[in-house]
C-alpha cells in the first residue's frame, strides 16, 4: 500500500503530469457542473421534500413521516406498485421475445452490412412521429369496433368483438412493447454483428447444430446486449405514465400515474414519496442487471 | 507407426467447381488424401485455396462435382455432420469459454454423446498432447499467440476427425514461433495418424510440411506430387515461379535452343507447357566460367542469409536474375556494382518449358 502511494505520488510530483491531469479535469468540469445542479441537487431535494408535512392547501419544510405512512398503508398505492412491476415484468419479457429474433435476423443473418444499417434505421422510423401519437394509434386499432376486431369478424374468425383488446393490462403491454421493442433490438443487433463468423462455423464443424449454437456461443456472446437492452426497457417502463393513461382507461395505475395525479393537486411529499421509491426500484434492477456481465470488459 | 491405418484414400474430389459470379474460383478439381498423410496446398493469394478447404468442410456449396471422404458423398451434407476438423487462420476461438471448454466444445456439443467424464478425460489427454497442461482454466485472451494456435487444434483434434483442413494455420505467428509449430504440428500428427491437408501461401512451409504437395494456380490444380519432385521438375512455368526457387524467362524455342531477349540458351531438358518459358534454379547459377548455358547481366546487390548469399542482377531490360552462392562452396566473390557479368549453368540444369 505504502510503496503504491509513493508512486503515485511520484507520478504526481512531475510537472508535466499535473498540467495534464489538471487539464482532463477540465474538460469534465461542466459536465459535471450540470449534473450537480439538475441532477444530484433535485434528486436530492426529492428525498428531502418525501419528509415534509403536507396539508390540503400548503406544504412546510418540518420533517415527518405522514407521507411515506400514507403510501405503505393504503392498498391503491401498494396494488399500484405491484401493478408496475407486472407491467414491466411483461413488457420486457414482450421486448425480449420480439427483439431477440429481429436482432438475430439484423445482427447476423444479413451478411450485407448496407442491408442491415437499412433494417436497423427502418426499426427508428416509428420515432418520426410524436410518442403521444404511436400511443393513441392503438386506440383504432385495439378498440371494440377496432380494427383488429373488424378484420376478425370479417375473416369470420369471431362472432363477438374481443372487447378484452383495449383499456386492459393487454393494450398497455402492447402499447408498450411496440414502442420500446427497438431498444431492445439495437444493443442485441450491435453485439451479434461483432461474433466472427468463423466463430459460429468452427462450432458447426465442430458437430453442433444450429440450436445448440445459438445457446452455446450466440446467446452468451450477446448477453451484454441484451443487459444493456434490459436497462433501457426497464428504466423507460418503470417511468411510464402515459401509455398505461391513454391505453388502459384509466384502469391500470402505474407508480408514474400516481406521480402524475399527486403533482396536478400539489400533493408535493407523496409524489416525491412515490418518486423516491421508483429511483430506488430502478437503482436495484439496473444493479441487477449489471451483476450478470461485466460491461466494462465486454464493450 | 501410425495409430490407424486405412485402406484407399480419405478424402477424394471429383471435378469439384465453385462460381462467383462467372468467376470460376475452383475449376473442376480432383485429387484425393490418403490415410495417414500429410498434403500441403500451396498457392499464391487468389488462387482459391482457401475456397477449396471451405468446399470440403461444408461452408461453400460447388456448383459441380463431389466431395467424398471415406467412400461417402458428403457434397451436400451440412458441416456438422461431416467429421471433419477445421483449423482457422485466426483461430476462431470462442471467447466466452475457458482453454478446457473451448476444447471440451465439440466433445459436449457435438455428434457423440460423452459422459461428462469421458469428455474430461479426453479434453485433459489431448490437453496434454499438445503441451497446454495447467492453462485448463484459463481465459483464451490470456494465453500467447503460439498457446491459442494449440488450443485450436486441440479443439479440432479431440473430436477424432475423419481428416483436418488446417487453412494457413501458422499465418498469424511471428517468424520463430511458426518454425516451432511446424515441428510440433509434425509431432501431433505423427502421434495421431490423421491425415492433414494444409493451405498455405509459403512454398518452404509447404514442401517442409507435406508427404505430398499441391500446387494452386487461378482455381485449378497445377501439379501434385513429393515435394523433391515437384521442386526439381515443376510442371509449368506458374509452378516454377511459386517455389521462389527458379529464374523464369520468357522466350521461344528455335531448333535446339531457347532464344530470349539476352540471348540462346541450348535446349537439355524438356517439359510440355501451354507456355514457353525457360527456368533455372537460384542455386544452379554461377559467375564462375567454364558452365554451357549463360546471359549477361549487371550486378546490384546481394543479401546474406546465414548459408547462403543471395546475390541479384539485372539484365539491359530490367529482368532481375537471382544467384544463390551457398558459403559451403567458399567464400562469396566480390562483385562490382554496375559492372556486367556473365551468370551460367550447365546446360541440363535449365528446364525449357515448350
Amino acid at each position: 500500500m505504502t510503496a503504491t502511494e509513493t508512486i503515485v505520488e511520484a507520478a504526481g510530483a512531475k510537472p508535466s503530469r499535473s498540467t495534464g491531469s489538471a487539464g482532463a479535469y477540465l474538460l469534465i468540469a461542466p459536465a459535471v457542473v450540470w449534473m450537480t445542479l439538475f441532477l444530484v441537487v433535485p434528486m436530492a431535494m426529492i428525498v428531502y421534500v418525501s419528509f415534509w408535512t403536507q396539508t390540503t392547501f400548503k406544504i412546510e419544510p418540518k420533517l415527518t413521516l405522514d407521507s411515506w405512512q400514507t403510501f405503505f398503508s393504503s392498498s391503491t398505492y401498494i396494488s399500484s406498485l405491484w401493478t408496475t412491476v407486472r407491467i414491466w415484468l411483461t413488457v420486457l419479457a414482450a421486448t425480449f421475445i420480439f427483439g431477440y429474433p429481429t436482432a438475430l435476423f439484423v445482427g447476423l443473418f444479413v451478411k450485407n452490412k448496407t442491408l442491415q444499417t437499412t433494417l436497423l434505421v427502418l426499426c427508428v422510423i416509428p420515432f418520426w412521429t410524436s410518442f403521444l401519437i404511436r400511443v393513441l394509434a392503438w386506440r383504432p386499432m385495439l378498440g371494440k369496433e377496432g380494427a383488429i376486431n373488424i378484420l376478425l369478424m370479417k375473416a369470420g374468425i369471431i362472432q363477438q368483438p374481443i372487447e378484452a383488446l383495449l383499456f386492459t393490462d393487454l393494450s398497455v403491454v402492447i402499447g408498450m412493447t411496440q414502442i420500446y421493442v427497438v431498444f431492445m433490438v439495437g444493443p442485441i443487433a450491435f453485439m451479434l454483428g461483432r461474433i466472427d463468423p468463423n466463430i459460429l462455423e468452427a462450432a458447426r464443424d465442430l458437430g453442433a447444430g444450429f440450436w445448440r449454437i445459438l445457446r452455446k456461443i450466440i446467446f452468451p456472446l450477446s448477453l451484454p446486449g441484451v443487459v444493456v437492452g434490459a436497462i433501457f426497457v426497464s428504466v423507460m417502463v418503470l417511468g411510464e405514465f402515459a401509455t398505461s393513461a391513454a391505453l388502459s382507461g384509466r384502469k391500470v395505475n402505474l407508480l408514474g400515474n400516481i406521480i402524475v395525479t399527486q403533482v396536478g393537486s400539489l400533493k408535493w411529499a407523496l409524489a416525491s414519496v412515490v418518486g423516491v421509491i421508483l429511483t430506488f426500484i430502478m437503482g436495484v434492477v439496473i444493479a441487477g442487471l449489471l451483476r450478470i456481465v461485466d460491461l466494462k470488459k465486454e464493450l | 507407426m501410425r495409430a490407424h491405418v486405412a485402406e484407399g484414400s480419405v478424402l477424394r474430389l471429383e471435378q469439384l467447381t465453385k462460381r462467383f459470379g462467372d468467376r470460376a474460383a475452383l475449376d473442376k478439381i480432383s485429387f484425393s488424401v490418403n490415410s495417414g498423410e500429410y498434403v500441403s496446398l500451396l498457392g499464391p493469394s487468389g488462387s482459391g485455396k482457401t475456397v477449396l478447404l471451405r468446399a470440403i468442410a461444408g461452408f461453400e456449396t460447388p456448383e459441380e462435382g463431389r466431395v467424398i471422404i471415406v467412400g461417402e458423398d458428403v457434397t451436400r451434407m451440412p458441416p456438422h455432420l461431416r467429421g471433419i476438423g477445421f483449423v482457422f487462420q485466426n483461430f476462431a476461438l470462442f471467447p466466452h469459454l475457458s482453454v478446457f471448454d473451448n476444447v471440451a466444445f465439440g466433445l459436449r456439443n457435438g455428434w457423440e454423446k460423452l459422459a461428462e467424464s469421458d469428455t474430461r478425460r479426453r479434453t485433459l489427454e489431448m490437453l496434454d498432447l499438445v503441451g497446454l497442461n495447467g492453462l485448463e482454466k484459463r481465459g483464451v485472451h490470456q494465453i500467447s499467440g503460439g498457446q491459442k494456435q494449440r488450443v485450436a487444434l486441440a479443439r479440432t483434434l479431440v473430436i477424432k476427425p475423419k481428416l483436418v483442413l488446417l487453412d494457413e494455420p501458422l499465418g498469424a505467428l511471428d517468424a520463430n514461433l511458426r518454425l516451432r509449430m511446424r515441428v510440433e504440428l509434425r509431432r501431433i500428427r505423427e502421434q495421431l495418424g490423421i491425415p492433414f491437408l494444409h493451405v498455405t501461401g509459403s512454398e518452404s512451409e509447404a514442401l517442409a510440411m507435406g508427404d505430398r504437395l499441391i500446387v494452386l494456380d487461378r482455381g485449378a490444380v497445377s501439379q501434385f506430387g513429393r515435394p523433391g519432385e515437384i521442386y526439381e521438375n515443376p510442371a509449368n512455368p506458374n509452378v516454377a515461379k511459386f517455389l521462389n526457387c527458379y529464374n523464369v524467362f520468357d522466350g521461344s524455342v528455335q531448333g535446339d535452343a531457347f532464344v530470349t531477349n539476352y540471348g540462346s540458351i541450348p535446349l537439355a531438358r524438356r517439359v510440355a507447357s501451354s507456355k514457353p518459358a525457360y527456368a533455372v534454379r537460384y542455386d544452379r547459377v554461377t559467375t564462375r566460367a567454364g558452365a554451357g548455358a549463360g546471359l549477361s547481366a549487371a550486378y546490384i546487390a546481394s543479401e546474406y542469409m546465414g548459408s547462403a548469399i543471395m546475390h541479384f542482377f539485372e539484365t539491359p531490360d530490367g529482368k532481375v536474375v537471382e544467384f544463390e552462392h551457398h558459403l559451403s562452396n567458399g567464400p562469396p566473390e566480390a562483385y562490382e556494382a554496375g559492372r556486367t557479368y556473365r551468370l551460367s549453368w550447365r546446360p541440363e540444369d535449365g528446364i525449357a518449358f515448350v
